[in-house]
């Protein structure tokens, strides 16, 4: 599990957001994150640019994480869908295959029902595209190279100063 | 579980501070918060009981900018000490990359030091990490405190697997940051050897069935598909390489669809193949020229035929031989032709407006009913010429 690292090529994420875009406008929902179970946002669309994403991406991620712990005390495996309901906002997540989450915030300018039709929709057509990530044959997956680690490592010691 | 993106061009790794309850975890997370530059760190995240005791992680986003075109990212995570927050622990610890084992000094908390080591163990077992293979660092932490034992006794007792070790004060900050550099280093040493084991294998069983591969221009993948990094190095400098011909296929799928304007047929065309949407990035990721190169490595297929969807090679599938760059390459290219042939010769008119225009006119079947959209979709403006209005 150690090796297996999260690589997500542009023409997936374009596949990706091509799906979420017509879960949005179809739900008229305000935007939509897709993160992954560690916490990483892995793209979002619509009206995100007011909203710390990468904070919002761990902080869903951990949120459905413990939910999949109390699913366990109560005899589920996993709860598949989690609502929020806020005064204004509102947030729909959604599990994508068995390592993704699909996020949609939307307000009352839009109906649950509508969120809950499209997203199932999406996550159907999501869990495809992640089922396709996954069954990439290893050699088509680069990691890091040695440059990069190297690059990085200098870098480092101009950042962490005391 | 480092995850690389490739249309952000951002690599991510996640860090995770372990260690007993009160050994200072948080205290690093807040020491780095406070002294990195505003522009390096997201903002510090404490999901913490009303007596600041961390209930389920905090967490701090730090963005070391560009190394090698790919925007480098950690994301550093705490972990709840107590024994009895072993459930949030757990969870805290999927798909981390690196671990920070943050230690009380104190002679008193030997004991929890052993327990949260032995606790963390069982948890990386359960996740199937192999601690010895891990990348962790021990930083003992709280030196400027009184009967703090020595770092050889800590160093036998804690760390019988020759871990790299620190000694800190996080209060003061310090150690916090060699910490966390060595942290770093660790895990893109890990993800890198990782990656090099991968290589090693790909470079194995491209010398068994790779000739079509070796036809490749090295432009186009440089240096393999073992160094994601440095594909970032042709940058976007040729942008404008082929903006006109993505117009021209625009144009190309109108023709073909009369009663739509040009924006409602193109737009559906990329919903059903996503693969279109991707035709501008490409071609700003190819150097000038390797444009010629990279049309003749598809000759195969002659541009203008509808290309079967079998014989597609498509990103994802398992096309043997060929790179998924020139793979990419050839599906974005494909997608639009399958009109070609008609609509081709209306798209050369395109410069000559005028002439076109009367073209257009002369070709009208008169009397002049309401104008056919088969041709009107060709050009904007066309009632405003048409009546003289300017």
């Amino acid at each position: 599990m150690s090796d297996d690292n999260l690589i997500i090529y542009e023409e997936e994420i374009e596949k990706i957001d091509a799906v979420l875009g017509k879960m949005l406008k179809g739900a008229e929902a305000k935007c939509a994150l897709m993160v992954d179970k560690d916490g990483h946002l892995i793209t979002r669309q619509g009206f995100t640019h007011s909203l710390d994403t990468t904070a919002l991406a761990a902080l869903l991620a951990g949120s459905f994480a413990s939910t999949k712990e109390i699913a366990r005390l109560v005899g589920e495996s996993e709860f598949s869908v989690l609502f929020h309901q806020g005064k204004k906002d509102h947030i729909h997540m959604s599990l994508v295959g068995d390592r993704s989450i699909m996020v949609v915030i939307f307000d009352d300018r839009t109906t649950i029902g509508m969120v809950r039709l499209y997203a199932k929709e999406a996550a159907a057509e999501l869990g495809k595209v992640f089922a396709s990530l996954a069954d990439r044959p290893e050699e088509d997956n680069p990691g890091i190279d040695n440059e990069f680690a190297s690059s990085a490592g200098d870098r480092l010691d101009d950042i962490f100063q005391d | 579980m480092v995850s690389i993106n490739y249309a952000t061009r951002e690599v991510t790794c996640k860090i995770v501070y372990y260690g007993p309850g009160l050994s200072g975890k948080t205290t690093n997370l807040i020491y780095v918060h406070e002294k990195v530059p505003s522009s390096t760190k997201g903002k510090l995240i404490s999901l913490a009981t009303e007596a600041d005791r961390t209930l389920y992680f905090d967490f701090l986003p730090i963005n070391i900018g560009q190394v090698n075109g790919f925007t480098a990212k950690f994301q550093l995570y705490t972990v709840p000490g107590q024994v009895y927050y072993n459930a949030t622990r757990k969870l805290v610890l999927r798909g981390v990359d690196g671990l920070v084992f943050v230690a009380d000094s104190q002679a008193d908390k030997m004991d929890e030091n052993i327990e949260s080591l032995t606790n963390l163990k069982e948890n990386l077992a359960e996740y199937g990490y192999d601690y010895k293979n891990f990348p962790i660092v021990i930083q003992y932490n709280k030196r400027d405190l009184p009967g703090v034992m020595s770092v050889e006794e800590l160093e036998a007792k804690l760390n019988p697997e020759k871990w790299k070790s620190f000694e800190g004060e996080a209060v003061k900050g310090t150690g916090v940051f060699d910490t966390l550099k060595m942290i770093i280093k660790l895990v893109l040493a890990k993800a890198q050897t990782s990656n090099s084991n991968k290589s090693q294998k790909l470079t194995a069983t491209a010398e068994a069935s790779q000739p079509e591969v070796s036809t490749t221009p090295s432009e186009q993948k440089p240096a393999a598909p073992v160094t994601p990094p440095t594909i970032a190095v042709p940058e976007p400098a040729p942008a404008a390489i082929e903006p006109a011909p993505i117009a021209a296929k625009a144009d190309q799928v109108t023709v073909d669809n009369p009663g739509l304007t040009r924006q409602e047929v193109y737009r559906p065309e990329i919903k059903q193949e996503p693969g279109l949407v991707d035709l501008p990035d490409e071609r700003e990721n190819v150097s000038e020229n390797s444009t010629n190169e990279i049309k003749s490595t598809r000759p195969e297929v002659p541009v203008g035929e509808p290309v079967s969807a079998s014989s597609r090679p498509f990103p994802g599938s398992s096309t043997a031989g060929i790179s998924r760059r020139e793979r990419r390459i050839t599906v974005s290219d494909f997608q639009p032709t399958a009109s070609a042939p008609e609509s081709e010769t209306h798209t050369e008119q395109i410069p000559d407006e005028d002439q076109e225009i009367k073209n257009i006119e002369s070709n009208m079947p008169k009397p002049i009913m309401a104008p056919s959209t088969r041709v009107v979709t060709k050009k904007r403006g066309f009632f405003k010429r048409l009546f003289g209005i300017k």
